[in-house]
């Protein structure tokens, strides 16, 4: 039977180490920008989850002026076009395969939006890297949504009782008390969708992202090993996941000390 | 100062009724002591008063607005909104769980609301709540984070926390029960001090020798509902509703 692996494969796969080095940045670069839209997009659409505006606030106060309890004209009144927006977003995002994103984003709406093809850094093609970059984050911002979100509802109902009751509005509560104390509790589980997203990431070399993984594809293309450049993958992935994810750990355990009430 | 007339607060469509028809007035100047079994709506009926429940019925005039509504009139006919924000700077509200902000100092504690809510400057502001801290003997921690403060330095912050706002009204959500036994009297101390400067305050409490010397009137309720008020010694002396008389026979 032949060897699983076999080491005399790995000097034939060094010629192509360059490849291996680009797609480590292609994939950390992807990972970072897609953090920072994907975070951008959770705070609006959080927001958007939490805010207030009922358009048909003025169905739900009965004719005695005060606020209806139930029925059809008090669920009527209560409805939020922001918050069902949000919510479908987030809902279906994290209901469909990530995979199915990137396609219906890369063949459906960057067919339509034609992109400019020239190359950053002279090896990353703008045209693909964008479009994974976009469906990475819209995905992303689904799932930091939820964590921005109970980042925010874990803060203790008090403090906003407390904030309100000194004549503070709800904006101010916000802005002054709940969103200073919400993003310390929030910024490990950041830090955390970063890691995510770097090992999510691979799936982007199906729309041709040239990632770590487009690199193990061009390898097996041109020399028919497959396991070995494999190997070096999960090695370079490993290296860039696990030191991260420690040190987010070692950072949140120092972070909570000293944070009880 | 405050009339509530027939307040209700009903939860699942009448089901239950925390509040079921509250009628009282509260004068300047009283000091209202509010007792009960846990579960008699107290709390709730307190916090109706500054809208952090929203009552489902019955009306609450204070300074001649109904504050149950959305809207009110003004004496020349004109239909205004309720700003909330503008009536809650005018009742003090103090809590069981003292409700500090923890990412804030004692000083920025006291001076956040003034500045951000009355436009006070800085400057003005902290010379402010450091004359009140100096009152409850607190002026040299003005610097730490309410972590570094025990339960009864805390609750005397947070009381001056609300008088910095300059408040007509004070409220008192059981302000001693999480209180360890030794720090209750540092507590009631200042809101005792407070009674005497004549600020009208209305108090949820468990603290019967409070309700009993501080207080100038008595509330019972039980239940939902108001089931007995008066002067505070005469209760304490000759319960007439027998739920009362329970409910004496137990704490005292």
């Amino acid at each position: 039977m032949d060897q699983f692996i076999k080491i005399e494969n790995f000097p034939l796969i060094a010629p192509y180490a360059e490849l291996f080095w680009q797609g480590t940045l292609v994939t950390i670069l992807l990972a970072l920008f897609t953090v920072i839209i994907g975070f951008c997009l959770a705070l609006i659409l959080a927001l958007m989850r939490m805010s207030n505006l009922r358009p048909f606030r003025a169905l739900g106060i009965d004719a005695d002026g005060h606020a209806r309890e139930k029925g059809f004209l008090a669920l009527v009144s209560r409805f939020n076009p922001l918050e069902f927006i949000a919510t479908a977003y987030v809902e279906i995002l994290r209901s469909t395969p990530v995979v199915v994103q990137i396609f219906i984003i890369y063949y459906g709406i960057f067919s339509i939006i034609q992109l400019p093809s020239f190359q950053i850094l002279g090896f990353i093609r703008f045209d693909r890297f964008f479009p994974g970059v976009v469906a990475l984050g819209m995905n992303s911002g689904a799932y930091l949504c939820e964590i921005i979100r109970s980042g925010i509802q874990s803060i203790d109902s008090g403090q906003t009782e407390a904030a309100r009751s000194l004549g503070l509005s709800q904006g101010q509560n916000l802005r002054y008390i709940i969103l200073p104390q919400a993003i310390k509790n929030i910024l490990p589980s950041i830090a955390n969708e970063f890691v995510v997203i770097i090992k999510e990431s691979a799936i982007t070399y199906t729309i041709g992202v040239q990632d770590i993984m487009s690199a193990v594809n061009a390898v097996r293309g041109a020399t028919f090993i497959i396991i070995e450049p494999l190997l070096v993958a999960t090695a370079i992935y490993f290296c860039l996941c696990f030191p991260t994810s420690k040190v987010i750990a070692y950072i949140e355990r120092k972070m909570s000390r000293g944070d009880k009430r | 100062m405050i009339q509530v007339t027939d307040l209700k607060k009903y939860y699942k469509g009448g089901a239950i009724k925390a509040l079921d028809g509250i009628t009282v007035d509260i004068n300047k100047g009283d000091v209202m002591a509010v007792i009960g079994p846990s579960g008699s709506g107290k709390s709730t009926f307190l916090r109706s008063l500054n809208l952090l429940e929203e009552p489902t019925g019955g009306s609450i005039i204070f300074n001649g607005i109904d504050i149950t509504k959305k809207k009110y009139k003004t004496p020349d006919g004109k239909t205004v909104k309720l700003n909330i924000d503008k009536l809650r700077q005018k009742m003090g509200m103090v809590f069981q769980h003292f409700n500090l902000f923890p990412h804030k100092t004692i000083l920025d504690n006291m001076t956040l609301a003034p500045m951000k809510v009355k436009g006070i400057s800085k400057e003005e502001a902290e010379k402010k709540a450091l004359e009140l801290l100096d009152r409850v003997g607190l002026k040299d921690r003005a610097d730490a984070y309410p972590i570094q403060l025990s339960g009864g330095q805390k609750q005397r912050v947070a009381i001056v926390r609300a008088l910095a706002m300059e408040p007509e009204v004070m409220l008192f959500d059981e302000p001693t029960s999480a209180l360890d036994p030794e720090m209750v009297g540092e507590v009631l101390d200042v809101m005792k001090e407070l009674a005497n400067e004549g600020m009208t305050m209305v108090v949820v409490t468990h603290e019967m020798g409070f309700a009993r010397e501080v207080g100038n009137r008595l509330l019972f309720m039980a239940d939902g509902k108001l089931l007995e008020q008066g002067d505070p010694a005469e209760l304490f002396e000759h319960p007439q509703h027998p739920r009362l008389q329970d409910f004496l026979s137990k704490v005292l």
